[in-house]
This record gives structure tokens, C-alpha cells and sequence, in this order.
């Protein structure tokens, strides 16, 4: 059977087919082999039996009278019977009475006294009794061959042979052809394992008829496919997921490699920092210890945490001695005039506290025994790499000394400008005389050497003039004053200063102004573009173009002045605002220039926080840039965080005076007005169309001079509404006030006058127009211009919020539609000024508002008018109306209050 | 015709007085007063009363605006317009001199031909 185990499923089922049928033939064979030996046996046990029966009750007689001749004679009848082989008869005592023996082969046995079939090797033997009178006289014995048994059974062993070889080789046969449904898709199935065992290739399939049978071989061979399917498909994936987790196993080596080559490297770091840390700490003591300035250190509750010696010595105090107070209470505790100074009014205190760097200038500091002295600090807030803020560390430095230098210097600078000037009054004086003729007749030589003399001292003083600008502006002597200025009027006023000059050297200028409010001194800022203008003016040729423009940027505005003439050479646009820097030493004596009027223009321009520099205009010429901070500009989203009395509500005026002196202007300025100055009709037109003044002051001189500026502003939509005052230079009366009479123009005598007629003039009702149509606004601009009204117009929401803080209006006028923010927006943001709350709003708008946004529109008496529904004429009475009623109850107020 | 005007001239530098004294009565025609400090200038004033009173700010003794409060508070003096000659000229105390009460301010040095002209613009003449 082991044997089996080893071939293969076809020999195997062959073989069990074999082997179970051959059992079964031989089997079959056996058992007739059997029946019919026993067959053969109980024939012959009945031959025996009856042969006995006749013999015996034949030879009773004879036994009994003892004739053993009879006895023979009847054992002889068995002679036709040749498969008796031996037969006697014993008497009642055993002894052998008759004996028949054909064969001499077989022998008598003795009597044996048990009846009945004995068998032997090759005979049947019988005892049998024989009986008379039932008493037993003897016994018989008859013996059968049966030797022919094994002849029989071989014979019977051949024909089984051949039976079972010829069922054999059916059984081969029908095997062969049986056993392949079964066999066939197991080798199938075995060869395919095979395959995929062997190439890993589980796209191998089983193929075989049986696929198709709905028998378990089918099933065995569908689901052997099946699972193959299965398992290609999971290998697909898995193949997928492995060059997946390839790839990231290769990144994550790759991240470990590199992340171990930094922990290396950071390692190497860590321990250099650790060397450098100790190395700093050394040195940071040393440079704590013996530095000149007092180095303190705040926690954020502003107690000290170390001080260093210089600080020490300084204030006179120890840290010790300061434990339990804070720095402020400790030397910053009284002002420098010595009245007290609480903490909660320190803004330096509360600002380390918020963890804001600041820087002053000049202070004082109390020392325990009373003394003070001057300081400059500066505190720098400091935090933990997590942006914690741990508090400040503040650097101060007496400057007693430092202050009292800069007194001696101030006085020096005053002093020497005073002593240099006295003497050069006198020269230019004499000389100016002396060369206009008017003292007498000169010799042409003369003459020529006094013209010299005169541009020289001219030059003298200009340089004298230059420098000290120089010096107070780039010491801080000279606060700037600063405020929002224009950009466009500020561009357009330096021009028309500039303008005679520019004029005479046959040089045109070209003015691109655009809109923008700086943070600046308007002064210093005008005096750096007339500077620029006056360099180019200078070295430009006749006829060529000189270009002033601004552009607004995020947070500054640059102004850019172009010139076409020789420009500066590449190699000089660096050093060119330096002091005494001329690109050529011809220059300073050809201009007449100090040399210092750029250095002047750069200082100006850094104390603005600006920058400046020049580079080349191609094809010609140089180009001379200068930036200045833009004031913060008011959007919608900031203006809620103004504080309402941070923005003082100022009257913007404007002035025109030939008067080089500036009278009224600085009057103006002294009582709160926001002056802007025009020094031509022209410009005081174009001036006042782009700022759009509350009021215009005419100071003129002459008499005759003023009709043609009061024509030109009248003449222009933007500024015929605009109220104007003249001085009482004007009102004199010389019969001209009825051509003043216009009810526009008021006049003022005296400076309160003056003011009063000013204030007038400026709460003259106006009205702000928001609304982002251009023709409408121009026909409703039109409409009230018939009643006197002054309107301003506002396209964007942001625009109307500026407007109406400059500008208090009488009356708004609210489109909700607008191109930057709504009108919601718009209201939101007039709420916040408290002096804007009462203002009566009509809404104009082209949909109908429902009650809840109603509510969110209200400012003073506020209506809506829906622009579909409402006739132009309509929404004129209503606006007339309104505004009757509003200057009416303002004048009731004014009159309550006085 | 223009009017004959009177003006007087307070500096304590003599060569300024001169030039100033012969400029104006080149280029105007008028009579010049000269005075060398405020205490001359504000007695000479009261007796003369000038049509106007140039005077120098910076002075040993009376400084301009001593000179300028003397002047006002003075008898007979008070409504002379005053115009301060001055070698300085910053904003700021242009500013404060204007407050002080001058109709007018005339920087140093100043340009002989046109001193007439500056006064007659700064008093309306």
C-alpha cells in the first residue's frame, strides 16, 4: 500500500479499482469453490450412508449365524461402486469379521466403537451399526476415496484464475476509461498548484471539462479558480501596499538618516552653544559690569530684577534697596518740575507692562537723597521663546552733561547765525545800495566787482541760512510739527511757489498730483519739494519739462520730481545728499547753491520716517524720490476704534494773502482753524476744488485784486458754493461793497470779526451727497445750488465718513448702494462721533427699506426716500425742508444758549 | 504821489542803522529815524511818532520784544506798527512774535532795494 502513496491519483484509482474488484472475484471464486467442495462431501456422506444402510441389513443374517462367506459375499456386491475403497464388518465384540479391499492401498482400520463420518486425509470413512432385533451384532465400515477433492479444487482454483483475470482486465479497462472524471481534474488542479508553486504565477488557471459539472469536482475546481482570483487580486493589492511601504519605509530611512545626521550635528551644536552660552554669560557679565549706561531689568509688574553697577551708581540705589517698590516708584516717582507722578499716569510704565518697546528722549530720574537727573532710556520688552513676555529690559543714560552741551551748542549756533548776520546786514546792505546807482554813478569795472560781491554775500547767507537748517533739523532741534497734510494741495503749492522761478529759467513744470493724506509737517515737506523743484529748475536747459508726481502707496506716498536736464552721473547718486556734495565744482559757483539743500531735503525726509534717493530719468536727466508716511486712513473698521476725542473736529480754511507776511493765516492758525495757504488765484482755485475748504479767506492788499479770484471761484462748480470772507482791507468803504454784496462774501473789520464772520460762514448749512451716480449727483448738486446750498459729494462710503467729520454737514444725503461700503456701514460709523449722532439723514435709495433696516439707519431726524417712487422736485422740497427746520432749531439753541 | 512817511530804525549795530536809514530813503523817499537800543528807540518814538518803527529783536540791553511791550504800553506809542528785523527766523518764533502783537517781520540780512517794498507790503502803504 505504500507503494501506492508514491503514483499517481490515476495508477492509485486503477490500482483501488483492481484490487477491490480482484478481491471480490476471488472472493465469489472462494466461496463457490467451497460450496462445492461441500458439496462433493454431503453427496458422498449420502452415497455412504445408503451404501451402508443396504449393506448392513444384508449382512445381518449373516453376522448372526456367523457365515463369513455370506458376510463376504455381500461385502463384494460393493465391487460396481469403485468409489468404495475398503469396507468391513466387525463382530459385536470388534473383532474383523468381513473385509473387502480392492485397492491394497487402503488398509482396515480396528473397530471404532463411535457411529458416525470420520474424515481423513483421502477417505470418507463410515462406522455403522448393525442392528436385529434391535440389539446390536456388529458394526459395519465403509470407506469412500476422496482423493479426486484436490483434483477438483485445482480445478477449481483455474477457472476462478480465470475468472478473475479476465474481470480483471475489464476492470483495468473500465477503470482506465472511468477513473479520468474524477482524476483528471485533480492532475489538472495538481499541475496548475504545481505551476503556481513553482513560478509564483497565480494568474495560472485550471482548465478542464469538469469546470463546467455541478458536481463537488466542479465546485473543488470553481473554487480552486476562484481562490486564485482571490488571491491574485490580495497579491495585487498587497504589491500595491508593499511599493507603498517601500516608498515610506525608503522616506522614513531617508527622515532617519537626516534626522540622525542632525541629532549629530545638533549634538556637535548643542555643545558649541553650551561653550558659547558659558563664553556669553562671561562676556555678558563683563559687558553688564562695565557698561557706561545704567542697564536695568524689569519683571512685567515693572519691579527690578537686576541692575547693573553703572545703573547702580547712577541712581544711587542698590537692587536691594529697591526690592518691594516698583521701578517707576522708585526714580520716576515726581516730574521733572518735581510735582508728584503717580504710576497710573506713567505711559512709559503701562507700556512695558503691555509689553511695547519705547524710547525717550529726555526724563528725569530721582535719586533717594532728592537729586534728579536728566536720562535718556529705552526699554525693550523681552520674552521667552514661547512669546511669553517675562517684562523689559531698560537702558538708560544720564545726559546732564550731554544736554548741557547741546544748550552750549544751541547757544553757539544762535550766537554765531546772530554775530554773522549783523555784519553781513550790513555788507549786503551797503552793497546792495551801492550797486543799484541810487547812491551815484559807478565805473563799469566797479560796478561788475559790486554785482560779484552781492551774489556772494547772497551766497553767504544762503550757506549760513542752510546750515543752521541742517543743524536744528538733524539734531531734533526742530520738532516737526505734524499733522495730516494733503498731498495734492501740499504738490500743488510748492509748484506755485516755485513758479516765478521756473518761469525765468524758461523751464515748464508739469504737476501730476493724486490724492493722499500724509502724516507730516506741511512746512518741511514743501520746503523738500520746492528744494527738488528748485535743483531741477536749476540745471535743466530752457524749455525742457520738469515733472512733480505722486503715487499712493499701502502705507507711504511717494512724491517723485523729473527733471530732462544734465542728470547725475551714476557714480554721484549715492553721495549727492551728502553735505558741500556738487557733482562738479563748477556747480556751486553757476547755482549759487549751499551745497546743503539735498543733505537738507534727506534730514527732513528721515525725520518723517521717509526715505529719498535719486536716480537717472532716462533718456535725460535725474529723478529725485522721496517718500512720507500716509496718516492712517480712516476705514470703515477703524474708525469704530477712534476715540471720539481723538479726532478734533477742525474748520479747514483756506487763505489767500499777498501779503508775504502770513498775518491772517497764522491768526487763523492760532485759534484752531486748519489753514491751508494759496499765494495765486490760480492756485488758490485749484486748491480749493481738491480740499474742498469750509470757508476761503481773501487778504489782498489791493483793492483791485480781488474781483478776478472771486470770478475765477465762482466760476468752477467745485467752488462756487464754497463760502468766502476777505479782511478789512477789502470792506474799507470805498463805495465797492455793493459789488461784495453777493451772499456768499461776507466781510470782517477786525480779527474777531474776522473769526466770527468766519465761524458764520463755515456753519453756512451744507449738505453730504453719497451717492455713487455721477449724473445724479451733478443734477442734485445743480438743484440746490439754486437755494444757496453747499453741497459735498461722496461716491464712497469712506469718503462720505471723512467728509462728514471734516465737514459737520447740516444735512446728509444717503444712497445705501455704494462701491466700497453700505450705507449701513456708512451710519454705523457716524454713530460713533458723538457730534455726527443728531445730523438728519434723508436715506435716497432705489429699494424700499423695511422697518428692521430702519432702525439700523437712524441718525438725526432721519426719512426715506425711495428713488422710483419720489419725483426729483419732491425730494428738493424735502431736503429744503429739512434743512429749514434743522438751521432753524440750531439757531433756537444758539440764541437759548446765549 | 505817495506819502511822505516817517520811520523809525532801533538796532543797536550803527552800520545797520545806516544802511537800513539810507535804503529806505533811496528807494521811498522817507525820512529815517535812527535809534541805538529801546530805551532811545521808545523815547524817540513818543517824540517823533513815526508812521512805523523797524525794529531789531536781538539788542543787549531791551531786547525787541521789551522794546515792543514799552512801545505799547507807552503813551502816544501804542498804535505805531511795529516791524521786527530779525535774524531769526525759525516758523516757531515767527509764530511767537506774531502773537506778541508786530505786523510784521523782516528777516536779516535783507536786501536793501526791496526793505521799502517789505514794509509797505506788511503795513498795506
Amino acid at each position: 500500500m505504500n507503494a501506492l502513496r508514491w503514483s499517481s491519483i490515476r495508477s492509485r484509482l486503477t490500482a483501488i479499482i483492481m484490487i477491490t474488484s480482484s478481491t471480490a472475484v476471488l472472493l465469489t471464486c472462494a466461496g463457490f469453490t467451497i460450496s462445492g467442495l461441500l458439496n462433493l462431501r454431503s453427496r458422498r456422506i449420502s452415497d455412504l450412508s445408503t451404501v451402508a444402510e443396504l449393506v448392513s441389513s444384508n449382512s445381518t443374517s449373516a453376522l448372526a449365524f456367523g457365515d463369513r462367506k455370506a458376510a463376504q459375499e455381500v461385502l463384494y456386491a460393493l465391487r460396481p461402486k469403485p468409489s468404495i475403497v475398503a469396507a468391513a464388518i466387525y463382530d459385536e465384540h470388534g473383532a474383523l469379521f468381513a473385509r473387502y479391499e480392492p485397492n491394497a492401498a487402503f488398509f482396515i482400520p480396528p473397530v471404532n466403537l463411535v457411529d458416525g463420518i470420520h474424515d481423513s486425509d483421502n477417505r470418507l470413512e463410515l462406522f455403522y451399526p448393525i442392528v436385529l432385533d434391535h440389539e446390536r451384532i456388529g458394526t459395519l465400515y465403509v470407506a469412500s476415496d476422496q482423493r479426486d477433492r484436490n483434483s477438483r479444487l485445482a480445478q477449481y482454483g483455474e477457472i476462478a484464475a480465470g475468472i478473475v483475470f479476465i474481470s480483471l482486465m475489464i476492470a483495468l479497462l473500465l477503470s482506465w476509461r472511468l477513473q479520468g472524471g474524477i482524476s483528471g481534474p485533480i492532475v489538472e488542479l495538481a499541475r496548475v498548484a504545481r505551476l503556481i508553486s513553482r513560478n509564483k504565477d497565480f494568474s495560472a488557471r485550471a482548465h478542464h471539462r469538469a469546470l463546467s459539472d455541478r458536481d463537488e469536482i466542479g465546485d473543488l475546481m470553481t473554487g480552486f479558480n476562484g481562490m486564485l482570483a482571490e488571491i491574485e487580486q490580495r497579491d495585487e493589492r498587497l504589491l500595491l501596499i508593499h511599493n507603498h511601504l517601500e516608498g515610506t519605509v525608503a522616506r522614513r530611512t531617508e527622515e532617519l538618516t537626516k534626522a540622525n545626521e542632525e541629532l549629530l550635528d545638533a549634538k556637535q551644536t548643542a555643545e558649541k552653544i553650551a561653550e558659547l552660552n558659558a563664553r556669553l554669560a562671561r562676556e555678558s557679565a563683563l559687558i553688564l559690569n562695565s557698561a557706561t549706561d545704567g542697564i536695568l531689568g524689569i519683571s512685567i509688574d515693572n519691579r527690578p530684577t537686576f541692575l547693573n553697577p553703572a545703573g547702580s551708581r547712577m541712581l544711587g540705589l542698590t537692587l536691594q534697596e529697591m526690592q518691594g517698590k516698583t521701578f517707576h516708584d522708585a526714580v520716576h516717582h515726581k516730574h521733572a518740575d518735581g510735582s508728584p507722578f503717580p504710576q497710573a499716569e506713567c505711559e512709559n510704565a503701562q507700556s512695558v507692562s503691555q509689553g511695547e518697546p519705547i524710547r525717550t528722549k529726555e526724563d528725569t530720574f530721582w535719586r533717594p537723597d532728592g537729586t534728579s537727573f536728566a536720562v535718556e532710556y529705552a526699554s525693550t520688552p523681552m520674552f521667552d521663546e514661547n512669546g511669553r513676555h517675562l517684562g523689559a529690559v531698560v537702558m538708560f543714560r544720564d545726559i546732564t552733561e550731554r544736554l548741557a552741551i547741546d544748550r552750549l551748542k544751541s547757544e553757539f549756533v544762535s550766537t554765531v547765525s546772530h554775530e554773522l548776520r549783523t555784519p553781513l546786514t550790513s555788507i549786503r546792505g551797503a552793497l546792495g545800495l551801492l550797486s543799484s546807482g541810487l547812491l551815484g554813478p559807478v565805473a563799469e569795472k566797479g560796478q561788475r566787482m559790486l554785482e560779484i560781491a552781492v551774489t556772494n554775500t547772497d551766497r553767504l547767507i544762503r550757506l549760513i541760512n542752510d546750515i543752521l537748517d541742517l543743524e536744528r533739523i538733524g539734531s531734533g532741534k526742530v520738532e516737526l510739527i505734524r499733522g495730516p497734510v494733503d498731498a495734492r494741495a501740499v504738490m500743488l503749492q510748492a509748484v506755485e511757489g516755485i513758479h516765478s522761478m521756473a518761469e525765468q529759467a524758461g523751464v515748464l513744470i508739469v504737476v501730476e498730483p493724486s490724492a493722499g493724506t500724509l502724516w507730516g509737517d506741511r512746512d518741511r515737506i514743501m520746503q523738500t519739494l520746492t528744494n527738488l523743484l528748485g535743483n531741477a529748475i536749476k540745471f535743466s536747459p530752457r524749455g525742457s519739462v520738469t515733472t512733480l508726481s505722486g503715487i499712493s502707496g499701502e502705507t507711504d506716498f511717494v512724491f517723485s520730481v523729473a527733471d530732462e536736464g544734465r542728470g547725475v552721473p551714476e557714480k554721484s547718486l549715492e553721495t549727492i545728499f551728502e553735505r558741500f556734495s556738487q557733482v562738479d565744482a563748477s556747480d556751486s559757483r553757476g547755482n549759487g547753491g549751499s551745497g546743503l539743500g539735498l543733505a537738507i531735503c534727506q534730514s527732513i525726509v528721515i525725520a518723517h520716517g521717509g526715505r529719498i534717493w535719486a536716480e537717472s530719468n532716462a533718456p535725460a536727466g535725474s529723478r529725485f524720490q522721496f517718500t512720507i508716511p500716509l496718516a492712517v486712513p480712516e476705514e470703515p473698521g477703524t474708525v469704530t476704534a477712534v476715540p471720539l476725542t481723538s479726532a478734533p473736529y477742525r474748520k479747514t480754511v483756506l487763505v489767500y494773502e499777498n501779503d508775504s507776511l502770513a498775518a491772517v493765516g497764522a491768526l487763523l492758525e492760532s485759534r484752531g482753524f486748519g489753514v491751508v495757504r494759496a499765494t495765486s488765484p490760480a492756485g488758490a482755485a485749484a486748491i480749493a476744488s481738491n480740499i474742498q475748504p469750509d470757508a476761503i479767506v481773501l487778504n489782498i492788499a489791493a483793492a483791485g485784486d480781488r474781483q478776478p479770484i472771486v470770478e475765477l471761484l465762482q466760476s468752477s462748480n467745485e467752488t462756487r458754493d464754497i463760502p468766502i470772507v476777505v479782511t478789512p482791507q477789502l470792506s474799507e468803504p470805498d463805495g465797492d461793497d455793493t459789488a461784495l454784496a453777493a451772499d456768499r462774501i461776507s466781510a470782517a473789520r477786525r480779527d474777531d470779526d474776522l473769526i466770527e464772520a468766519l465761524n458764520h460762514a463755515c456753519d453756512a448749512p451744507c449738505i453730504l451727497l453719497v451717492e455713487d451716480d455721477s449724473d445724479l449727483a451733478r443734477v442734485v448738486i445743480t438743484l440746490l445750488h439754486r437755494h444757496g446750498i453747499r453741497t459735498f459729494h461722496a461716491v464712497r462710503g469712506a469718503e462720505a465718513i471723512r467728509l462728514s467729520r471734516q465737514h459737520e454737514p447740516s444735512l446728509i444725503v444717503l444712497d445705501l448702494t455704494l462701491p466700497d461700503i453700505d450705507g449701513f456701514a456708512v451710519v454705523g460709523a457716524l454713530r460713533e462721533s458723538e457730534h455726527l449722532l443728531a445730523v438728519p439723514l434723508i436715506v435716497y435709495s432705489a429699494q424700499d427699506v423695511g422697518s428692521a433696516d430702519r432702525s439700523r439707519l437712524r441718525l438725526g431726524t432721519t426719512e426715506f426716500l425711495t428713488k422710483s417712487r419720489c419725483t426729483l422736485s419732491d425730494f428738493e422740497a424735502h431736503v429744503v425742508r429739512l434743512l429749514a427746520a434743522t438751521t432753524k432749531r440750531k439757531q433756537e439753541e444758539r440764541d437759548a444758549a446765549a | 504821489m505817495q506819502p511822505h512817511r516817517k520811520v523809525l530804525v532801533i538796532d543797536d549795530e550803527s552800520d545797520i542803522r545806516e544802511v537800513a536809514g539810507l535804503s529806505l530813503q533811496v528807494t521811498e523817499g522817507w525820512t529815517v529815524l535812527t535809534a541805538n537800543g529801546g530805551a532811545a528807540g521808545t523815547a524817540l518814538a513818543q517824540l517823533m511818532e513815526p508812521d512805523a518803527i523797524l525794529l531789531d529783536v536781538m539788542m543787549p540791553d531791551m531786547d525787541g520784544p521789551s522794546t515792543l511791550r514799552a512801545l505799547q504800553e507807552q503813551r502816544g506809542t501804542g498804535d505805531i506798527p511795529v516791524i521786527f528785523l530779525t535774524a531769526k527766523v525759525q516758523a516757531a518764533d515767527r509764530e511767537k512774535f506774531m502773537r506778541l502783537g508786530v505786523r510784521g517781520i523782516i528777516p536779516k540780512p535783507f536786501d536793501p532795494l526791496l526793505l521799502g517794498q517789505m514794509i509797505k507790503d506788511a503795513l498795506s502803504w
